[in-house]
C-alpha cells in the first residue's frame, strides 16, 4: 500500500484544491479597495473553487482506499463521503454569508478564507490515520475558529465568544496531547495501523495507562464535537458569533470530530475486551448526557439561533450513538444522519438569518404569523422543524430509525429508549417555533427583504432533499453502505 | 381481478388527489374548494363501499385478492404493502363515511378554507393507510404523519386555547410512538432480518415468545417487554387510563370536524393497533397481560362516567364519554373469546357513529350559541328548554344519546352486549362492575339531556333556529346507521367473523 509522495499527491487533489482556493480568495481579497469589499466577485470564486473540491471528492467515492503520505492519511469512500458533507457546508454558509447582514462586508472576504481554511482542517480530520495529523487537522480547524467566533469586531458577545472558544480550545489541545504522549509511550507508534497492532497486545498494567489517556485524548475531539461535558462554550460562541459563522460551526467541525472518532473508535476499540468496554461505555454515558443537556437547556430559549445551537447539541449526541456502536451499521447511520442533518440545519439557519436581519435579532416572536406574509418559507422551516423531531415522512426520521437500528443490532435497549424520549422533549421546542408561525396571527406586515427570490430559492432547495430523503432512502443508504472505513 | 387489486391504492391516494386538487383551485373561490372535497370524500366513500361489495366473508384473515405489495427500501426488505381483513373494513368504512359528512359540516368554516380542507383530506389518506398497512414501518410512517394534520387543524380551527391542546396532542401521542419505533426495530431484529421482518402478518404467531433480553444483568422477557413497549404506544391513542389527560383539552378545543374524526376514527386507530400489532405479533404476553388490560378498561369505562358526570361543557362530557366507551372496547379485548372480540370490533364502528353524531349535533348547537355550557361558570343555565325552540334537533340528540347510552334497539346496544357476553365468564366481577359504568352513563347522559332540552325556555334560546337542510342532509345517514345496525348488526358483524375468530384461535393457544 505504499506510495511514494508524488502518486500520493493525485490521491490528495480535493484538500490540495481546497488549500489553493484559500490562497487565491487571499490573493483577490488583496487586490480590493476597502471599500470594495465584500463583493461578487470573491463568493464566485470561492464557489467555484469549493465545487471543483466537491467534485473531485465524488470522484474518488467508491475508488479502492489507499493510504498516502507514508501512511499518515487514508483515503476512503468514508472520508470522501464526510468531506463531501463538509464541502456542501461550506459552501452553504458561504452563500449565507454573502447575503446575511450579520457579518459587515469588509469581514466577509475574511469569514470565507477562513472557512475554506476550517474545511482544510475537517477534511485532514476525516482522513487522519496519525495522531499528529490528527491533532494539525483538530488545530488546523480551531485556531481558524477562535478567529471566526470573534468576527464582529465591534460586539463584546462576539469577542467574548473568541476568548471562550480559544481558552477552551486550548485546554482541551493541552489534554489531548497529554493523552496523545501517554498512548506513544505505551504503544511506542503515532500511526493508527501500527499502533492497533500493538493494541492486541497489550497486558492489564498497560490497559490502565491507556484507558485514562485514551480518554484525554477523546477530550480534545469531543470538544469540537461539543459533546458533554466539553460543551460548555458551544450556547456562547454559538450566541456571540455572527449567524453564518454558527451555521458553518454546527456543521463543518461537528462532522469532522465525528469522523475522526469513527475512525479512531474502529481502529483501536472494535475487539472486545476491557478497552472496548471502557470506551463504549464512556461514549454511552457522554451520548446520553450529550442529547439530554442540549435539549433540556434549548427548552428555555428565547432566540432561535441559541435554540438551535443547543439543538445541534442534542443531534451531536444522537449522532455519537451510531460511533459508540463501533460498526459498519453505525457508520452508515452516522453518514446518513449527518448529510440530512446538513440540509436541515442550513435551511433553519437561512431562514432565522433573513428573518433576524430584518429585526437586528431573531427571538420567537420575530417569527410570529410568519406563515401568513411568507407561506413558503413557514412551510419550509416547518418541514425542517419536524424532520429534526424525527417525524416521517422527513428525513430526520429516517437517520433517527437508522441510529435506532445501529443501536439495537448490539441490544443497547436502554440508550434507544433514551434516544426516543429525547426526541420527545426536542418536538417540544420544535414546535414552538412551528407554533408561532403558523397559529398565531402576525404583529406586522412588514416586507421582510431577505426573502427575495433568490433566498427563498435557495431555502426550497435545501428543503427538497429533506423530504424526499425521507421517502426514498435507498440509494443513500446503498451509497454509505459502500463507505466502510477503511481499516488494515 | 386486476382491477379489484388496485382498489386499496385508490382508496387510499383519492383524498391525496383531493389535497392536490384543492392546492391548485385559487383561495377565493371557496364554494369551489368545498365542493370539490365533497365530491372527492363521496367518491372515496363510494369506493369503500366497492370495496364492502366484492369482500369475501368468509375468508379468515386477508383478503389476497386486494393485496398490494410494492418493494420500498428492498435493502431493510421494507414493502408499500396494503391488504384488508374483516378487522379493518368496518374501520375503513366508517372513515369513508364520516370524512365525507364532515367535509358536509364543515361548509360553515370561514378561516382559511383552502388550509383547511388541504389538511382534512390530506388527514384521510393517512387514516386509511394506517388501516391498510401491512409493513409495520409504512404502518409506523402513517400513524406519525397523521399528527401534522392534526397538528394543524386543532392548532388553526381551534377554540380559544387550541395551541396548548395542539402541542399536547403531539408530544403526548408522539411518546407513544416513540416506543412503538424501539419496537418495531427490535422486532426487525428478532426475526432475524429476513425478507419479511417488517411484515406484519408474518412477524404475528408468537415467533418471539421464548425470546429473552438481558437489561443490567437481568433476564426479561422479550416479548412481554416490547408488548408493553407497543402497548403504551396504542393506549395513548385510545386512550386508555392514565394516559387519557391529552383527551379532554383536544376535543374540547377542535373543531367540530375534527372532534368527529378523532373521536370517530382516530381512537379506534389505537385499539386496532391492539388487534393488528400487539396482541397477533406477541399472543403469549397479551393473554399474560390480559387482566392488566381488563381492570384498565373497567378503570376507563367508570371513571369516564364520573368525570363525565362532573363536567358542565357539553362536549367535555361527551369528550369523556369517548374515555369511557372505549373502556368497554378494551374489556372486549381483554376477553380473547370470539363473542366478546366480536362485539369490541361491533363497539368500535357503532361508537364510530354514535359519537361522531353527538360531537355533530354539539357543533350544530355550537354554531347557534356560541357557547357549550349546561352549567356556566356563575351558576346560571347555559340551556334551557331546547326541546321546544329546536324539535328536529332534539329528535336527532335523542336518538344519538339512546344509541350512545346502549338502549336496546339501537346500535350501542348490541355492541356492548356482546362484550358483556365475551368476559362474563373469565371476568365475572369486572362484568359486574362495569355495568355499574353502564348505568353511570345512562345517568349522565339524562342528566344532560334534562338540564338542557326540558325546563323553561331561556332568553338566549328563544332567537335559535332549528336544523337547516344541509345540516339534517349530513346527520340523516348517521341516524340510518344507528338504527339499522342496531336492529340487524349482520352486515357488519358477517365481515368480521372470519378474522376475528382466526385471532382468538391464535390467541386461545396460549
Amino acid at each position: 500500500m505504499g506510495q511514494n509522495y508524488l502518486a500520493s499527491l493525485s490521491h490528495f487533489i480535493p484538500e490540495l484544491l481546497a488549500c489553493l482556493t484559500m490562497f487565491g480568495l487571499i490573493l483577490i481579497e488583496a487586490t480590493y479597495k476597502e471599500e470594495e469589499k465584500g463583493r461578487g466577485f470573491l463568493f464566485l470564486a470561492a464557489g467555484i473553487g469549493l465545487v471543483s473540491v466537491l467534485v473531485f471528492s465524488f470522484a474518488s467515492l467508491g475508488k479502492e482506499p489507499v493510504a498516502i503520505f507514508t501512511n499518515s492519511l487514508i483515503i476512503d469512500s468514508f472520508s470522501s463521503l464526510m468531506k463531501m458533507v463538509m464541502v456542501l457546508g461550506t459552501i452553504g454558509a458561504v452563500y449565507l454569508a454573502s447575503t446575511s447582514n450579520d457579518i459587515e462586508g469588509n469581514l466577509k472576504p475574511e469569514f470565507i478564507i477562513m472557512a475554506t481554511g476550517v474545511l482544510v482542517g475537517g477534511m485532514l480530520l476525516s482522513s487522519a490515520n496519525n495522531m499528529l495529523v490528527l491533532f494539525i487537522g483538530i488545530e488546523t480547524l480551531s485556531i481558524l475558529s477562535y478567529v471566526l467566533a470573534s468576527l464582529k469586531k465591534g460586539d463584546e458577545r462576539s469577542s467574548e465568544a473568541g476568548l471562550k472558544y480559544s481558552l477552551y480550545g486550548g485546554m482541551s489541545s493541552g489534554i489531548m496531547l497529554f493523552g496523545m504522549s501517554h498512548i506513544f509511550g505505551v504503544l511506542g507508534s503515532i500511526n493508527f495501523t501500527e499502533m492497533a497492532v500493538v493494541l492486541s497486545t497489550v497486558d492489564t498494567t498497560q490497559i490502565a495507562i491507556l484507558l485514562p489517556s485514551f480518554l484525554f485524548f477523546f477530550a480534545g475531539i469531543g470538544y469540537k464535537i461539543a459533546c458533554v461535558p466539553f460543551h460548555m462554550w458551544a450556547p456562547d460562541v454559538y450566541e456571540g458569533s455572527p449567524l453564518p459563522v454558527t451555521a458553518f460551526f454546527s456543521i463543518v467541525p461537528k462532522v469532522a470530530g465525528l469522523a475522526a472518532l469513527i475512525r479512531v473508535s474502529q481502529t483501536f476499540f472494535a475487539n472486545p475486551g476491557a478497552l472496548n468496554i471502557g470506551w463504549v461505555g464512556v461514549l454511552s454515558i457522554v451520548a446520553a448526557l450529550t442529547m439530554t443537556v442540549g435539549n433540556v437547556s434549548a427548552i428555555g430559549q428565547r432566540s432561535v439561533k441559541r435554540m438551535l445551537a443547543y439543538s445541534s447539541i442534542s443531534h451531536a449526541g444522537m449522532m455519537l450513538m451510531g460511533v459508540l456502536v463501533i460498526s459498519e451499521l453505525g457508520t452508515r447511520s452516522v453518514i446518513f444522519y449527518s448529510v440530512t442533518y446538513l440540509f436541515m440545519t442550513l435551511a433553519a439557519f437561512y431562514v432565522v438569518s433573513f428573518v433576524s436581519d430584518k429585526y437586528g435579532n431573531d427571538h420567537f416572536e420575530r417569527f410570529t404569523g410568519l406563515a401568513f406574509r411568507y407561506p413558503l418559507m413557514a412551510i419550509a422551516l416547518c418541514i425542517v422543524m419536524f424532520s429534526l423531531a424525527g417525524i416521517p415522512p422527513f428525513s430526520g426520521f429516517v437517520a433517527k430509525f437508522h441510529i435506532f437500528t445501529a443501536l439495537l443490532a448490539k441490544k443497547y435497549y436502554v440508550l434507544a429508549v433514551i434516544a426516543g424520549i429525547n426526541s420527545v422533549v426536542s418536538l417540544y421546542y420544535y414546535l414552538k417555533i412551528v407554533r408561532l408561525m403558523m397559529l398565531k396571527d402576525p404583529e406586522s406586515e412588514e416586507a421582510i427583504s431577505g426573502f427575495n427570490i433568490f433566498n427563498q430559492g435557495a431555502v426550497v432547495a435545501l428543503t427538497i432533499p429533506v423530504v424526499v430523503l425521507g421517502l426514498f432512502w435507498e440509494k443513500l443508504i446503498v451509497l454509505a453502505d459502500g463507505a466502510k472505513v477503511f481499516l488494515q | 381481478m386486476q382491477a379489484s387489486s388496485n382498489l386499496l391504492n385508490w382508496i387510499l391516494w383519492t383524498p391525496f388527489i383531493g389535497v392536490i386538487g384543492v392546492l391548485l383551485i385559487p383561495k377565493s373561490k371557496e364554494n369551489l374548494i368545498r365542493w370539490w372535497a365533497l365530491v372527492n370524500t363521496a367518491i372515496t366513500f363510494v369506493l369503500t363501499l366497492v370495496l364492502y361489495s366484492k369482500f369475501d366473508t368468509s375468508v379468515p384473515g386477508m383478503q389476497e385478492a386486494f393485496n398490494v405489495k410494492i418493494p420500498w427500501i428492498s435493502s431493510f426488505n421494507i414493502f408499500y404493502n396494503l391488504g384488508v381483513d374483516g378487522i379493518s373494513l368496518p374501520m375503513i368504512i366508517l372513515t369513508g363515511l364520516l370524512f365525507m359528512l364532515c367535509i358536509l359540516s364543515s361548509w360553515t368554516v370561514t378561516k382559511q378554507i383552502k388550509g383547511y380542507f388541504a389538511l382534512f383530506l390530506f388527514l384521510q389518506t393517512t387514516v386509511f393507510g394506517v388501516f391498510f398497512a401491512l409493513d409495520f414501518f409504512l404502518f409506523y410512517v402513517y400513524w406519525e404523519v397523521m399528527l401534522i394534520p392534526m397538528f394543524f387543524l386543532i392548532g388553526i380551527w381551534g377554540g380559544e386555547n387550541r395551541e396548548y391542546a395542539a402541542v399536547k396532542f403531539f408530544l403526548y401521542t408522539f411518546f407513544g410512538s416513540i416506543l412503538m419505533l424501539v419496537g418495531m426495530v427490535a422486532l426487525y431484529y428478532a426475526s432475524g432480518k429476513g425478507v419479511d421482518s417488517f411484515s406484519i402478518l408474518a412477524l404475528q404467531g408468537g415467533r418471539f415468545s421464548d425470546l429473552t433480553i438481558e437489561l443490567f444483568g437481568t433476564t426479561l422477557s422479550f416479548s412481554k417487554l416490547f408488548f408493553i413497549f407497543l402497548f403504551i404506544g396504542f393506549a395513548i391513542k385510545v386512550p386508555v387510563f392514565p394516559f387519557h389527560t391529552w383527551l379532554p383539552h383536544a376535543h374540547v378545543q377542535a373543531p367540530t370536524a375534527v372532534s368527529v374524526i378523532l373521536a370517530g376514527v382516530l381512537l379506534k386507530m389505537g385499539t386496532y393497533g391492539f388487534l393488528r400489532i400487539a396482541f397477533p405479533i406477541f399472543p403469549g404476553a397479551s393473554v399474560h397481560f390480559a387482566d392488566a388490560i381488563a381492570w384498565l378498561g373497567l378503570i376507563n369505562v367508570i371513571y369516564g362516567a364520573f368525570c363525565a358526570m362532573a363536567q358542565t361543557d357539553v362536549k367535555k362530557l361527551v369528550a369523556y364519554s369517548s374515555v369511557s366507551h372505549m373502556g368497554f372496547v378494551m374489556l372486549g379485548l381483554a376477553a380473547m373469546t370470539v363473542t366478546g372480540m366480536n362485539g369490541a370490533v361491533l363497539q368500535m364502528f357503532n361508537h364510530g357513529t354514535s359519537t361522531a353524531m353527538m360531537f355533530l349535533l354539539i357543533g350544530i348547537l355550537y354554531e347557534r350559541s356560541h357557547h357549550r355550557w349546561i352549567v356556566r361558570p356563575d351558576g346560571s343555565k347555559g340551556f334551557g328548554g331546547l326541546y321546544t325552540q329546536l324539535p328536529k334537533f332534539t329528535i336527532i340528540f335523542i336518538i344519538a344519546m339512546f344509541a350512545s347510552m346502549g338502549l336496546p334497539g339501537l346500535s350501542g346496544f348490541i355492541s356492548e352486549a356482546l362484550i358483556f357476553l365475551g368476559i362474563y365468564e373469565k371476568y365475572t366481577t369486572i362484568t359486574v362492575l362495569a355495568l355499574i359504568g353502564l348505568l353511570l352513563g345512562a345517568a349522565y347522559l339524562l342528566w344532560m339531556f334534562k338540564r338542557m332540552f326540558f325546563g323553561d325556555v331561556i332568553e338566549e334560546c328563544k332567537s335559535y333556529t332549528d336544523m337547516n337542510a344541509r345540516e339534517i342532509a349530513f346527520m340523516v345517514p348517521l341516524c340510518v346507521a344507528v338504527v339499522v345496525f342496531g336492529i340487524y348488526p349482520s352486515p357488519v358483524l358477517n365481515v368480521m367473523r372470519a378474522s376475528v375468530g382466526k385471532l382468538v384461535s391464535m390467541l386461545a393457544t396460549y
